[in-house]
This record gives structure tokens, C-alpha cells and sequence, in this order.
């Protein structure tokens, strides 16, 4: 039977190294399970939300690039128009005005002056008028040059003129060395043919065009066929110079370019990468960031209109909006990032504490099913010994019985036989209060539940033992808190609980010449439940045995004074009532017992039913 | 007063041959059979004042047996020896009719005390149903 006790205690030590391995297997499973759950958090919300955010920033910057590309091109156009119009309408100011006008009524200098200002009434577009006559001498001028003598009949757009009609001419510089540019009408009345000629105030010109200019960095300007300028360009180059893109980059009606001086963009002809090289080499490019290039052709005259603007610029808006949405993209994500690890460290701590508990409840099942189950052991070999001890002890009698009769036996062996007999008995009588007490540690709660008050368990217990504690010079002092509520309870099993722990307490001042043992009581109100603790100042229990006096067989007392059950019984007792009992302990300065019983309200349900019974039986 | 007559039933040879030398010694006339139905049988042709009853038999157990003996001579006294270390199994004896219960392993003067009291209630049982 000890034999198998020990073997089955042996194991304990081995058995925490396994717990120790266990718990950092649960440490590794739960960083494991933190990762997992991360990752998938992770992959659920932020990959999704990356990709969305992704295509559309995307979508959008290429959407709304070309809506500005669109933007732009429109721009170019309707300015376009308006310069085109602009000349159109001086052409036909001028036309009226030959074709309303007699040559006689026009060459008088004062009518030709009121002419010149009517048509400046609404704006100074005519730097000066003219009438020329057939040969191509000025009759009449009204200006700020002195061109009245001067001889057009060789110059390039009186011939064009006489051949078209109407003429709108290239910048020049003509008799007045400025550049300028004229509109000329013919006219011919019967056979007398003569010219009304104006020219248009540059400035006028260049502020026309300069209201299609964008921003900062945009720059608009005219040019001719053969690429020169028309207008002054805002940054380099000016008026009659020739522009350094080379002409033929100009293809259609009207265009965008974009240039882009580090990559050659695939969706534009082969020759944009040319001029982009040219652009470079002449040092249009005043930074080396893309610029965007935008270009119509007027009708008449052939001009073309070309607004440029910084690439950077145009798309600085969309480039802010899209910089935002990014950002504001990635913030997210990392605030996913973030709460998705502290939900995951916190449903870990969680789950971690749940199976602390479970373990806490497994570990409390372990050590009451261990108890069950070296009961039903210990209450079969008890039973098994007794019939034995029985044996043994009628055989002692009958030799007592032989002895006492026989009379031939001398006295002094008769005498040692019978000492020898009475320490027979003795030791079965010892066997047998093991065999009881094994018996009582494998009995069940007993079914006889009542309502027992604490303080009178504990003032008979203290009665029974106080001869004893007094032979040891232990003195007991009570401290008990009055009318307790009354639990629910064996009388006898409550009392063999505190004289186990009575017991243990004085013999725990053994050679000690004095001591004492502190008993109280209180009612706890936060756990609804009676609070006893049994103090004394007695020899203390080890760390290591601390841990293990609730172990059934286990004992410092030494052999034959203490069966090691009286702990293990009592924990039992206490833990079916639902109580629970834990100890504290200093070695050499005392140790101390506290024990919970839960209070029943009447109105719960928990009461077992006998005691139910029990309490209408008094009743009635 | 005459000494009682005694009957032991008892599983155990060992032990019922102790107590029927102890007991003869003693001048006590006692029987001593090793199970139930023998004890059934035995009571049948011979008339004992007290039963020495082992709770724990192999075939019909004490209580059992018990319960059939009392039903055959109802005067009879019959002391239980119970293995068991709780009350429950003795206090179920007594209120089958025993007179008493003993654990065993009990000190042969205990029970030959049990069993004078025993007599005595017996006698005293007899002589009001008697009157």
C-alpha cells in the first residue's frame, strides 16, 4: 500500500518539470496564435484597402491628368479663336471703311484722322492708318510715323495685296524699323484702285495673347510659319527671333506635346524624343521638368498659338489630392496596422486567461479526483487489512488464554509473553486507526447536510482539545465574530476539520516550551461566506512541504504519531461543502489556516435537498 | 443467570475458530458457521440468544442475513461486526433490528462485553413478552 503511495508522490516532481515544458509550449502556441491573427487582420483589411487605394489613386491621376490635358487643349483653342477673330475683325473694320469711303473723302487728313478714330474707340488696335494709291505712295497717314513719302510699290504685301484683296501680314519691320505687322484692304472703285492700310499696335497684340497665359511658369506666344516669333515670349527669345523648336514637331491643325526631358513618353510620335533633345540643346527647358506644349494654327494669317506651362504646375492641384488620398491611405493602414495588434494582444491576454482559469480548474479537479481516486484504494486495502487485524487479535487472546492456564510455564516468561501479547494488540490497535481513518478519508460527504453554526463547532472542538494544548502549554485564545449566519453542513465533518487543524496546531509546538494558537471568526460580506482562521505560533511548515500538506500520506510527524490524512481529509470536507481552505506559513514563527465557507441565501437553489427536508421537519 | 448460547457467522475460518476457543473457554456453548445460508440452516435446528454477525460475507451479506434471522427468531440478538469505517452501514443494522455494531477489528474484551449486554436485553425482551 505505501509502496504504491510513494510511487504515485515520486511522480509529482517529474510531473511540475512536464507543467514547466508545458507552460512554454502555451507561450510559443499563444506568440503563434498573435502572429496568425495578426497576419490575417492584416491580409483581410490592409491588402484589400492597399489595392483599392492603389487602383484608384491610379484611375484618378490618370483621369484627371487627361481631363487637364482636355483643359488645356480648349484653352489653346477658344484663345486661338479669339486672336483669330481679333485679326478677322480689324480686316473688316478696314474693309468697311474702304468700301463706305470715297478715296477723295478719305485722303483728306482730318476725315482720314476721324476715321482712325472711330475705329480706336473701343480699343487702340490701330497703331496708324494709311491710304496708298495705285503706285504705292502714301496720299494720306494718320500715325506716329512720318511715312508719307515713303514708296510701298516694292514691298512684299503691297504686291500680295494687289493680288488677294485682303492682306494680313508677317511682323516686319518695314520703313519704321520696329516690328509691326499691317492689314491691308484693296479697293477698287470704277478703275481707280487704292490700298487702306492699318497697322495693329503690337502691344495691343501681345496682351490679347498674354490673357491665355497660365500660372507661374505658363508662357504663350505666336509664331509664324517659319517659326518666328510673333509675339514676345515671356522667358527667352523675343519678338521677330526665331523659336528654337524646330517646326516640323508642330504636325496638324492643333496639339499637345509633352515634353519630358529624362524618358521619351511612348504615346507621342518619334520625333517629340528629337525635339525634346532640341529643346535641351537650344535651353528652351529652363529646369529639366516636363513641360506641357500646346499649339493651334490660326487660319489667317498662318500663325500658330502655342501656350506652354510647367507640367508640375498644371498638375500641382491633382498632385496635392492625390498626395493627400495617399497619405490619408497609408495613415489608415497603419492605424489598421496598430488596432489590429492591440485587438490581437488583447484577445490573447484574454484567451490567456481563460486558460489560466481552465488550468486552475483542472489543477483542482486533478488533485480532488487524485483524492477520489487513492480513497477508493485506501478504502479497499483498509477494508482487506481489517479482517486480518481481526485475526490477529483473537489469535493474541487465545495465547494470553493458553498462557494464563498453563501452569508448568515459569513466571518470568509468562510474564514477557503477556507484555509481548498486550504490544500485539497494541500494534493492531494501531493498524486499525490507520484502517479508520483511511476509511473516514475515502468516505463521501455523508448525506446528512444541516445548518450548523460555526462558532459552537469550533467552542466544542476547542473543549475537547483544551486539556491537551494546556499539558502542552499551548494556550488557545478565541476570536468570534457573533451571530454568524449559519452554513450548510455535516456537524461532525465541520468538527473534524477543526480538530485536525487544532491538533496539527499544538502538536506543532512540540519542544517548545510555550505558545499559543489564535482561533477567529468573521463574516466576510464581499463573498457571502464565514471566514475561520486557526493561527499558531508553533515550529512553521518548509516551502517545500508547504506545497504538499494537503497531499493524502504526507507527514512530518514522525512514524506511528500522524497518518498524514488529517490535512487531505479536512481539504476534502472543506472542498465539497464548496469552501476552500489555504495555508501560510513561516518556519519558525507559526502557521496559520484559513477556511471559506460559502453562506447559502434561502433563496438559492444550491441547498441540498435533504437539508431542505431537514428544515420543514423541524418546521413541523 | 446461564450463559448465553452463541452463534458466530463469519467468512473467516481463522477468526470464528479464535472466538469459538476463546468463547467455549469462556463457558460459553457457541457454534460457529462461515456463511449466511448456514447460519439460516443452523438456527433452524438449534436456538442461540446472540449472533456474532460479520457484515461483509461472500454470498448473502450480513445485512441480509441479518434481516432473514430476525425474521426466523425475532428475540434473538444479534451483534454486527462491520468493516467499514463510517457509521452509515452500522447505523443501517441497528435499525434492522441488530442490537449493536462493532468495527473490527474489535479487542476480544469489547465484544464479550457487546455480547453480555446483548444477553441481557434479551432476557429482559423475553421476560416482558412473557408477561
Amino acid at each position: 500500500m505505501f509502496g504504491v503511495g510513494g510511487l504515485m508522490f515520486g511522480q509529482t516532481k517529474p510531473a511540475k518539470g512536464v507543467n514547466l515544458q508545458a507552460s512554454d509550449l502555451h507561450t510559443r502556441s499563444y506568440t503563434k496564435l498573435l502572429r496568425k491573427f495578426i497576419l490575417v487582420s492584416v491580409t483581410c483589411s490592409v491588402l484589400p484597402l492597399l489595392l483599392v487605394g492603389w487602383i484608384s489613386y491610379l484611375y484618378y491621376s490618370q483621369f484627371s491628368r487627361s481631363r487637364m490635358v482636355d483643359h488645356f487643349r480648349r484653352n489653346v483653342e477658344y484663345n486661338r479663336r479669339i486672336v483669330e477673330s481679333f485679326l478677322e475683325e480689324r480686316a473688316s473694320d478696314l474693309r468697311l471703311v474702304a468700301s463706305t469711303h470715297s478715296l477723295g473723302f478719305l485722303t483728306d487728313s482730318s476725315n482720314l484722322r476721324e476715321t482712325f478714330h472711330i475705329l480706336n474707340r473701343e480699343g487702340s488696335y490701330f497703331a496708324d492708318l494709311g491710304v496708298i494709291g495705285e503706285a504705292g505712295k502714301h496720299v494720306a497717314y494718320v500715325g506716329s510715323y512720318d511715312l508719307m513719302d515713303k514708296d510701298y510699290s516694292v514691298t512684299f504685301w503691297f504686291k500680295e495685296v494687289m493680288v488677294k484683296g485682303v492682306y494680313i501680314s508677317d511682323m516686319f519691320e518695314g520703313y519704321r524699323k520696329t516690328p509691326h505687322f499691317i492689314i491691308a484692304v484693296l479697293c477698287s472703285k470704277g478703275d481707280t484702285n487704292w490700298i487702306l492700310r492699318g497697322t495693329i499696335d503690337t502691344e495691343f497684340l501681345s496682351s490679347l495673347v498674354e490673357t491665355a497665359r497660365l500660372g507661374q511658369t505658363g508662357e504663350v506666344f505666336l509664331v509664324n510659319r517659319e517659326g518666328v516669333y510673333q509675339t514676345s515670349p515671356r522667358f527667352k527669345g523675343k519678338i521677330m527671333d526665331k523659336m528654337p523648336l524646330p517646326m516640323e514637331s508642330f504636325t496638324g491643325e492643333s496639339g499637345i506635346i509633352i515634353t519630358d526631358p529624362i524618358r521619351s513618353m511612348g504615346s507621342v510620335a518619334p520625333e517629340i524624343g528629337t525635339l525634346i533633345s532640341d529643346l535641351l540643346k537650344y535651353g528652351v527647358m529652363q529646369s529639366r521638368s516636363q513641360q506641357i506644349v500646346a499649339y493651334s494654327w490660326l487660319k489667317d494669317p498662318e500663325w500658330m498659338l502655342v501656350v506652354k506651362q510647367d507640367f508640375s504646375e498644371v498638375f500641382e492641384d491633382i498632385n496635392h489630392v492625390n498626395m493627400a488620398i495617399l497619405v490619408l491611405l497609408h495613415i489608415s493602414i497603419l492605424a489598421i496596422l496598430i488596432v489590429s495588434v492591440f485587438t490581437a494582444r488583447y484577445m490573447i491576454k484574454a484567451i490567456k486567461k481563460r486558460d489560466q482559469e481552465a488550468e486552475g480548474l483542472n489543477r483542482q479537479l486533478m488533485q480532488t479526483s487524485k483524492l477520489a481516486s487513492i480513497g477508493e484504494l485506501a478504502a479497499g486495502v483498509a477494508h482487506e487489512i481489517n479482517n486480518p487485524l481481526a485475526v490477529i487479535l483473537t489469535e493474541s487472546q487465545v495465547m494470553r488464554d493458553i498462557t494464563e492456564e498453563e501452569q508448568s510455564v515459569d513466571g518470568n516468561f509468562k510474564e514477557e509473553l503477556v507484555q509481548s501479547l498486550s504490544q500485539v494488540d497494541a500494534q493492531v490497535q494501531r493498524c486499525s486507526h490507520i484502517t479508520q481513518n483511511l476509511l473516514r478519508f475515502s468516505r463521501r460527504m455523508s448525506a446528512s447536510s444541516q445548518f450548523v453554526d460555526v462558532n459552537v463547532a469550533l467552542k466544542n472542538v476547542v473543549g475537547l482539545l483544551e486539556k491537551r494544548a494546556n499539558t502542552c502549554g499551548v494556550q488557545i485564545s478565541l476570536d468570534f465574530q457573533e451571530k454568524l449566519p449559519e452554513i450548510c453542513t455535516d456537524p461532525f465533518e465541520l468538527e473534524q476539520v477543526f480538530l485536525n487543524l487544532i491538533n496539527n496546531a499544538i502538536d506543532a509546538h512540540e519542544g517548545r516550551p510555550y505558545g499559543s494558537i489564535h482561533i477567529a471568526t468573521r463574516f466576510d460580506s464581499t463573498r457571502n461566506g464565514l471566514v475561520a482562521t486557526v493561527a499558531d505560533t508553533g515550529s512553521g511548515i518548509s516551502d517545500e512541504d508547504i506545497e504538499r500538506v494537503f497531499d493524502p500520506f504526507y507527514t512530518t510527524k514522525p512514524v506511528g504519531q500522524g497518518t498524514g490524512l488529517g490535512l487531505s481529509i479536512s481539504y476534502s470536507i472543506v472542498r465539497h461543502m464548496g469552501g476552500e481552505i489555504s495555508v501560510r506559513s513561516e518556519v519558525g514563527k507559526g502557521t496559520e489556516f484559513t477556511l471559506f465557507f460559502p453562506c447559502l441565501d434561502t433563496e438559492q437553489s444550491g441547498i441540498p435537498e435533504d437539508s431542505k427536508k431537514d428544515k420543514l421537519d423541524k418546521k413541523s | 443467570m446461564r450463559k448465553p448460547r452463541l452463534l458466530i457467522v463469519d467468512d473467516e475460518i481463522p477468526f470464528t475458530a479464535n472466538l469459538l476457543k476463546l468463547l467455549s473457554r469462556r463457558g460459553y456453548e457457541v457454534s460457529a458457521v462461515n456463511d449466511g445460508y448456514s447460519a439460516l440452516r443452523i438456527v433452524e435446528e438449534e436456538e442461540f440468544d446472540v449472533v456474532i454477525l460479520d457484515q461483509k460475507m461472500p454470498g448473502m451479506d450480513g445485512v441480509t442475513t441479518l434481516k432473514e434471522l430476525k425474521k426466523k427468531r425475532p428475540h434473538m440478538e444479534v451483534i454486527l461486526l462491520t468493516g467499514r469505517g463510517s457509521i452509515e452501514s452500522g447505523i443501517q443494522g441497528l435499525q434492522l433490528g441488530a442490537f449493536n455494531y462493532v468495527m473490527k477489528p474489535v479487542p476480544f474484551p469489547e465484544l464479550l462485553e457487546q455480547i453480555v449486554h446483548a444477553y441481557e436485553r434479551k432476557v429482559i425482551e423475553e421476560e416482558r413478552s412473557q408477561e
